[in-house]
């Protein structure tokens, strides 16, 4: 067989792009984190190097564990709502139900707007003193004085349903994907055989989605630990930390955005804590797909 | 066999390729490193090969400059000032100007470090000594004159404006910080003046909060989204004026010392206790409390003198208001207010090719004639003395209470420093919300910041000296 010269020249043409891309944007930064978090660095002056000082900073620093802690709250608080209600909806568009694309369209909109924007919207809903949830819930006299929404006891639910609203479109629109690729004949033999809707449901619609369900609950699972858009611009992680979630201290060690006073980089450190962070969203999202490995199983 | 030789090829070639990519880009970040570090070390001030000393050309080329600022506040007038010194500076020097709107930091670092600098840079208090500590600024000794050193002199500044005995800039305005409050909610409640011990704050906010509960009007707020932004407009202040250094540190022993800040903290929890803060408080940003105090429904907050120009336009308001001097911790003047941000203005990049002419421009922009306007019109209060002498007072409405008075002054600089876990803020904030043992928390914040202390001291980022001898109400001494 003759190699072929031009095919590779070709290919390799193709492949230039997206290697430097690749190269200058995730290789090499992530060599610069892994060389620079056995330093203390600043982002300026001398880099010192301190071996494994950033590791055992990592291991007494309550913050970041605090803030893994509540990750694991609002990941698990996201997906348990956001996971089941995709999955009711994409089912129920699947049907013949009229209007059911322009409700796609609708649901999947907050997917495509700017999640600064839709947290600004929702700042302006649940805030306090003129939040437009405690005006209603006053005029119908629901409550007496006005709830601390974004407040310590509430804040983490607060930021979970914002979440909840932004995501559910999404992954609804892939399980609806999943849901249509299943072949209709089954559906037949199974009403011809008597089985109702609900046994149709569990015996032939899950089962034929768990494949597309596997890689729709790890995609969930990793947005929802690396999720903090919507929390920085909503609390910034507060009232006392309530929010602070693991990317949201790790975004504020590199670039800090208290605007009270000069504050300093930690890059070094900051790499410590993003090489820790990796590991764990990297650990339970490989844990999960163990678990699940009979979902892949195509029936 | 001749597939899989193909094949084997095909992957050492893919092979090849990728890692002269890798290598490829590897190298152009560490080469562009390299170009920053030799053009770090040029010597300062190395002309460009047309520019003369005076900032000339020899082929009557303009000298181009360029000056970046992050304040869009007072762009018209410095347009105007550039339009006049571009016409009138008689040496041919053109200055552009570039009005950052966010991230004016990163977007000079970037410009260092892809030799694209400006000649000419607005520096503050927040990020003069990062800029000098990575390199950024040229000093400016060598310019000043006797006229200027005379002029200045009394506000040149360690670790201010002047580091390591060497001069970087030069002041002109400060922030003075008041308590901003509702003359109007004060009344409706039966309330005479302002407040001038924390009790009276305390009793004050409870006050109005009780008269105007109803209408969603409460005594109190600050913008608790940043705890530091919003302790560091407040407390710094109510501290100073206390005869304490605002931040935490004590200037006669040198160290960190949070036990005046747990006093003042106790006050603030007992108006969250009270329920005199308005609800929401705590994630609130200064915006929309600034929003909320023009809609009349906050009694009183803390801030800067940049408040006036705020309701003058950004949220224009009808509500009767006023500055006061903040409260202190018994209601004794033992301090001075400290006025913030000043010492700083421009500054010449060490990168510059055209520093004299840098300097010609940035000696313009310091001449009477401006500084005397920039106050008049209200974008800074001025705060060199010659200056503050023939200025007439800003006619914007509010800003005579912030005016530089006799219990203003500036402080010396406090070491910044980044200890591990919770900074002051945070912490104080958490024990204002959700309370815990007001004495175990300062005790932790001092053995914490002075750790972080002595370790920036032995890294030799930071420079302390102790003054037994310091005066809280003459901080720059006599």
């Amino acid at each position: 067989m003759e190699f072929k010269w031009k095919r590779l020249g070709e290919n390799t043409l193709f492949l230039i792009p997206s290697i430097i891309l690749t190269a200058t944007l995730g290789i090499y930064p992530l060599i610069w984190m892994l060389r620079y978090m056995f330093y203390d660095y600043a982002g300026y002056g001398e880099a010192l190097f301190v071996g494994l000082d950033n590791f055992s900073r990592l291991l007494r620093d309550e913050l970041f564990w605090e803030s893994v802690g509540n990750t694991f709250i609002f990941a698990g608080g996201k997906l348990l709502l956001t996971l089941p209600l995709s999955l009711l909806l994409a089912v129920i568009l699947n049907g013949r139900l009229r209007g059911g694309n322009l409700l796609r369209g609708i649901y999947f909109m907050p997917t495509v707007i700017s999640t600064a924007v839709i947290s600004v919207v929702f700042y302006n809903i649940f805030n306090s003193y003129n939040g437009m949830v405690n005006t209603l819930l006053m005029k119908l006299h629901l409550v007496s004085q006005p709830v601390d929404w974004l407040g310590p006891k509430h804040a983490m639910l607060t930021v979970i349903l914002v979440a909840v609203w932004g995501a559910v479109g999404n992954y609804m629109l892939l399980f609806l994907a999943g849901l249509q690729s299943i072949p209709q004949d089954l559906y037949e033999s199974a009403a011809i055989d008597g089985a109702n809707a609900g046994r149709r449901f569990w015996n032939i619609t899950l089962p034929m989605l768990a494949p597309v369900a596997q890689m729709v609950v790890m995609l969930a699972i990793i947005a929802s630990l690396k999720g903090y858009e919507s929390i920085m611009v909503i609390t910034e992680g507060g009232p006392i930390g309530k929010t602070e979630v693991m990317y949201l201290y790790l975004y504020k060690l590199l670039f800090p955005v208290s605007t009270g006073s000069p504050v300093v980089q930690q890059l070094g450190y900051g790499s410590a804590v993003g090489f820790a962070s990796a590991i764990i969203v990297g650990g339970i999202t490989g844990l999960y797909f163990f678990l699940s490995r009979k979902m892949s199983k195509v029936y | 066999m001749l597939i899989k030789g193909v094949e084997g090829m095909q992957k050492k070639w893919f092979g090849l390729g990728l890692s002269i990519m890798l290598a490829a880009g590897i190298a152009g970040c560490g080469g562009n490193n390299n170009g920053n570090s030799s053009a770090a070390t040029e010597a300062p001030g190395t002309a460009a090969p047309s520019a003369d000393a005076g900032g000339n050309t020899a082929a009557g080329e303009p000298v181009q400059l360029k000056y970046w600022t992050d304040d869009r506040h007072d762009q018209e007038y410095i347009k105007e000032l550039i339009n006049t010194f571009n016409e009138t500076n008689g040496e041919n020097i053109q200055v552009e100007l570039t009005v950052m709107s966010e991230n004016y930091a990163q977007s000079v670092d970037i410009a260092f470090s892809s030799n694209q600098a400006p000649d000419v840079l607005r520096l503050k208090s927040g990020n003069a000594s990062e800029f000098v500590k990575k390199g950024y600024l040229a000093p400016i000794d060598g310019y000043l004159n006797e006229d200027i050193k005379t002029k200045f002199g009394s506000l040149q500044l360690d670790n201010v404006n002047r580091f390591d005995g060497k001069l970087y800039s030069l002041a002109n305005t400060g922030l003075t910080l008041r308590l901003v409050y509702n003359k109007d909610l004060f009344a409706k409640a039966g309330i005479e003046s302002p407040p001038a011990s924390l009790q009276e704050m305390v009793d004050d906010a409870k006050k109005i909060t009780e008269a105007g509960k109803s209408e969603g009007i409460y005594g109190f707020a600050l913008n608790f989204k940043s705890p530091k932004s919003a302790f560091d407009r407040s407390i710094r202040e109510i501290l100073s004026l206390s005869g304490y250094q605002g931040l935490g540190f004590d200037m006669k022993t040198g160290k960190f010392d949070f036990a005046p800040y747990s006093e003042v903290i106790e006050y603030f929890k007992q108006m969250y206790e009270d329920r005199s803060i308005l609800p929401g408080a705590e994630t609130l940003d200064i915006d929309p409390l600034r929003a909320q105090f023009a809609a009349g429904k906050i009694g009183m907050y803390l801030s800067f003198s940049t408040e006036p120009g705020v309701y003058k336009d950004q949220f224009p308001t009808e509500i009767n208001w006023a500055g006061a001097l903040a409260p202190t911790l018994d209601g004794q003047i033992k301090g001075t207010s400290e006025i913030v941000s000043a010492g700083t203005w421009l500054g010449i990049s060490a990168k510059s090719a055209q520093q004299d002419a840098a300097w010609k421009f940035m000696e313009y922009m310091y001449g009477d004639d401006v500084l005397k306007t920039y106050h008049e019109k209200g974008f800074g209060i001025a705060v060199v003395p010659h200056i503050v002498e023939q200025a007439q007072n800003p006619d914007i409405k509010g800003m005579e209470g912030f005016l530089v008075g006799e219990h203003d002054s500036l402080w010396p600089a406090s070491p910044t420093v980044t200890p591990e876990g919770t900074n002051y803020a945070d912490a104080f904030f958490k024990y204002m919300l959700s309370g815990g043992d007001a004495q175990a928390i300062t005790t932790d914040l001092n053995t914490r910041y002075n750790d972080a202390l002595s370790k920036a001291v032995e890294k030799g980022e930071v420079t302390v000296k102790p003054d037994a001898a310091f005066d809280p109400s003459k901080p720059q001494g006599e």
